[in-house]
């Protein structure tokens, strides 16, 4: 958003109601969300309606994460797959092998993949653009890597084999289908939720400015790397969570959540849904994995429709479906207020 | 800095359109009822650098399961197959896997996943308890590892361990009588190249214990060029060589490996030589490389097996594969305990299968079993012999020893701790 249509803004969306209500909206609208979702189970008995929700939310919060560093920062990140994977693989194992209850195994996981982010971001962040992109394409492929090599730790190329234990923990038992669902839900709402509040933040503008013009943020006093650094880490978690989710989905974690091929499902899925707004990534999700389900029950030769998809996309559109909507939008109330 | 609200779409819209979007994926899922038909849910590769494998997989499945119709079908049912594509990818497979189960209403699952992807469509059965047939994953722990084990899933395939145990004992035959004790290998570098080959090593040293290990590479898997491999143990000037590489990577590699006139300098053995897919892409195949047998329709060297390589070839117009007989044998698995159980309940299948002896043409002795403590494909042709450059490529080979095998394989249980 330009600093024009910033002012236009705060002309066309006087305080209605008070701030106080202006300040919940997102955790209202984040509630409605989960209530509606947590509700649907009541309402079908499709599960494979639930089975696609849940793999919605790994990819929800992988792809929205990734939107992040692409749309908020302009760090175009090849290689954020690799906390994907990581996210996986960190809960996958701690909950093999140290049988620990669920909550625990989930704060670890977050715990580590912070750790090992903050490492790669401190060496990737100081570059730009087409080597910021290849720095981290790089090191994916280093974790891939030693998934594979490290066969005796995790299981190699056939991955984390035997499934994941599932303890139940605070009444809620994950190998149950419904509950798994409506945890999965809650994540997502949660992540979104906690991402739209970094999105919308001071740092979320700071975020915006660098992307702009990093010049300019370093003149007004910003420290940069810092900045990218901090957003570089969070996105990490989110992408994190979207991994454990989806180890918790399949019950085991594999070399190919950690390969580039999941990174540029997420910048296509980025492609697809559009990344000057918040959901947009979401909705490329959805966009994305219907798709993927449709076209597969019927074809083989689902390289061909997808692509000529994400050509209709690039060349017919020129941006993502949620960037057009919202653009259509904006022309049509411009059109209609005479301007 | 002042905090601004974007002007575009508002969230309700948006909240709608998913909405919108949400009911859209909802209307094709409403569970079907239950027809007359017994629906068999299959993912496997059909996209990437393995489909022609998932093809010919698919293509053995209906050669068998129209035979399965015309004879009547499954206790009366006749058999619908749903193949999908998962691209070789675990949680593709598993999701297909899923959805064949709780949308298309699939009472079994064949899964002709391999290597991850079969592990992830493991962990589907065990969560939906729904009747599974492994029929392309040739990882020994699938079924040997006791914590991988559940009653409702079987394999239907050649196993890794099998395959070193015979190959061993073949190789080593060769390499007292020849005095080959300098030995080289070459295998793709990951899981199977890796355990494979030590497995083989093993079995060979333990067979003939002077043979040394003089060089070894692992090429990456899918890599186009072997030079560098190739001069490597040229240099290293081993009496043999052993190497996993199998389909384009072996291709690629003996096409490669001719122009420094490998084949004359040493002997050869490639485990994975004596597959249509290899033998009939190779320039210029070497005579004299010993292989185990994959799939050739002259071993064993029954009227039945070569009629149903020539029925495949008829309908399909190219020879099949080591999936093909493997998936071929499933579905003849299937149809007996079904006959056996006179029912389609997959609890009831489970329990005709674990033990069943069936007839085959891919039988050492004209019939395979299924092995009742591990659910595990035993019996099957299993045998090693040297190539000739034109059909029937491997003209005779010398048959690998059951007895043996359990033995050993049993000791390599225990070593393992899986016993």
């Amino acid at each position: 958003m330009t600093e024009l249509e910033a002012g236009r803004a705060r002309t066309l969306l006087p305080v209605r109601g008070g701030a106080m209500l202006l300040r919940y909206r997102d955790v209202m609208i984040a509630l409605i969300a989960f209530a509606v979702l947590a509700s649907l189970p009541l309402f079908t008995g499709s599960k494979a309606l639930l089975d696609f929700v849940i793999r919605c939310s790994a990819y929800g919060l992988f792809a929205t994460s990734l939107n992040l560093l692409v749309g908020y920062t302009g760090l175009t990140s090849f290689g954020h797959g690799m906390f994907f994977g990581l996210g996986a693989y960190s809960f996958g194992l701690i909950m093999q092998k140290l049988s620990v209850p669920i909550p625990v195994a989930f704060v670890a996981t977050l715990a580590i993949t912070a750790v090992i982010a903050a490492g790669i971001g401190a060496i990737c962040v100081r570059l730009k653009e087409i080597y910021f992109a290849f720095v981290t394409l790089a090191f994916q492929m280093l974790i891939h890597s030693t998934i594979l090599s490290w066969a005796s730790f995790t299981g190699g190329d056939q991955g984390l084999r035997g499934g994941i234990p599932r303890p139940a923990f605070f009444g809620v038992d994950l190998a149950n289908h419904v509950h798994l669902y409506i945890a999965s839900c809650a994540l997502l709402v949660l992540g979104l939720l906690a991402m739209r509040q970094i999105a919308q933040s001071p740092f979320g503008y700071t975020l915006r400015m660098i992307r702009d013009n990093a010049a300019r943020a370093s003149f007004l006093g910003i420290d940069v790397w810092r900045a990218k650094l901090t957003v570089f880490v969070l996105a990490a978690l989110f992408a994190s969570m979207g991994g454990m989710v989806m180890a918790l989905f399949v019950s085991g974690a594999y070399p190919e959540f950690a390969y580039w091929t999941i990174s540029g499902e997420g910048i296509f899925i980025n492609m697809l849904g559009g990344v000057s707004t918040f959901l947009g990534p979401m909705v490329g999700t959805v966009l994305l994995l219907l798709l993927n389900d449709t076209v597969t029950r019927f074809t083989e030769y689902h390289g061909i429709v997808l692509g000529v998809v994400i050509l209709f996309f690039a060349l017919g559109l020129r941006k993502g479906l949620l960037d057009f909507v919202a653009d259509w939008f904006s022309h049509r109330r411009d059109a209609g207020e005479g301007r | 800095m002042t905090r601004t609200r974007t002007p575009g779409i508002s969230r309700r819209s948006t909240l709608a359109l998913m909405g919108a979007g949400a009911m859209s994926v909802a209307t094709p899922w409403v569970a079907r009822a239950q027809a007359k038909t017994i629906k068999i849910g299959m993912p496997t590769i059909l996209s990437g650098r393995v489909a022609q494998l998932g093809t010919s997989s698919r293509n053995a499945v209906m050669l068998e399961v129209d035979k399965v119709n015309a004879a009547g079908g499954l206790a009366g049912r006749p058999i619908e197959m749903v193949i999908r594509d998962s691209k070789g990818q675990p949680q593709e497979a598993a999701r297909v896997a899923r959805e064949l189960v709780n949308t298309d209403g699939c009472e079994w699952l064949i899964d002709g996943e391999a290597s991850s992807g079969s592990f992830a469509v493991h962990e589907v059965a065990r969560d939906l308890g729904v009747l599974c047939v492994h029929t392309n994953s040739e990882a020994s722990s699938l079924t040997a590892d006791p914590k991988q084990h559940i009653p409702n899933a079987f394999r239907c395939v050649r196993q890794g361990i099998h395959d070193s145990i015979v190959g061993g004992s073949y190789a080593a035959a060769i390499a007292k009588a020849k005095g080959l004790k300098k030995w080289a290998t070459c295998s793709p570098d990951y899981a199977y190249g890796r355990d494979t080959t030590g497995e083989f090593t093993l079995y060979l040293k333990r067979f003939a214990p002077d043979i040394e290990i003089i060089s070894e590479s692992w090429p990456k898997l899918f890599q186009p060029d072997y030079t560098e491999v190739v001069t490597k143990i040229l240099q290293a000037k081993p009496q043999a060589l052993y190497s996993c590489l199998w389909g384009g990577d072996l291709t690629s590699y003996i096409d490669q490996a001719n122009i420094y006139a490998m084949f004359g300098q040493m002997e050869v053995f490639a485990v994975n030589m004596a597959d249509y897919t290899a033998l009939t892409v190779v320039k210029n195949l070497p005579k004299g490389i010993h292989s185990g047998n994959r799939y050739i329709k002259t071993y064993p060297a029954t009227p039945e097996n070569a009629a149903w390589g020539d029925a495949y070839k008829a309908k399909y117009n190219e020879y099949p594969t080591n999936w093909s007989w493997q998936n071929a044998t499933a579905v003849m698995f299937l149809a007996e305990a079904a006959k056996k159980a006179n029912s389609t309940d997959g609890k009831k299948i489970a329990e005709a299968l674990a033990g069943l002896t069936i007839k085959c043409p891919f039988g050492a002795d004209g019939t395979v079993t299924m092995r009742g403590d591990d659910h595990t494909l035993v019996g099957y042709a299993i045998g090693w012999g040297t190539t000739i450059p034109q059909e029937p490529y491997v003209p005779e080979v010398k048959a690998g020893d059951w007895k043996t095998i359990f033995e050993l394989e049993a000791e390599w249980k225990k070593s393992k701790g899986y016993t």
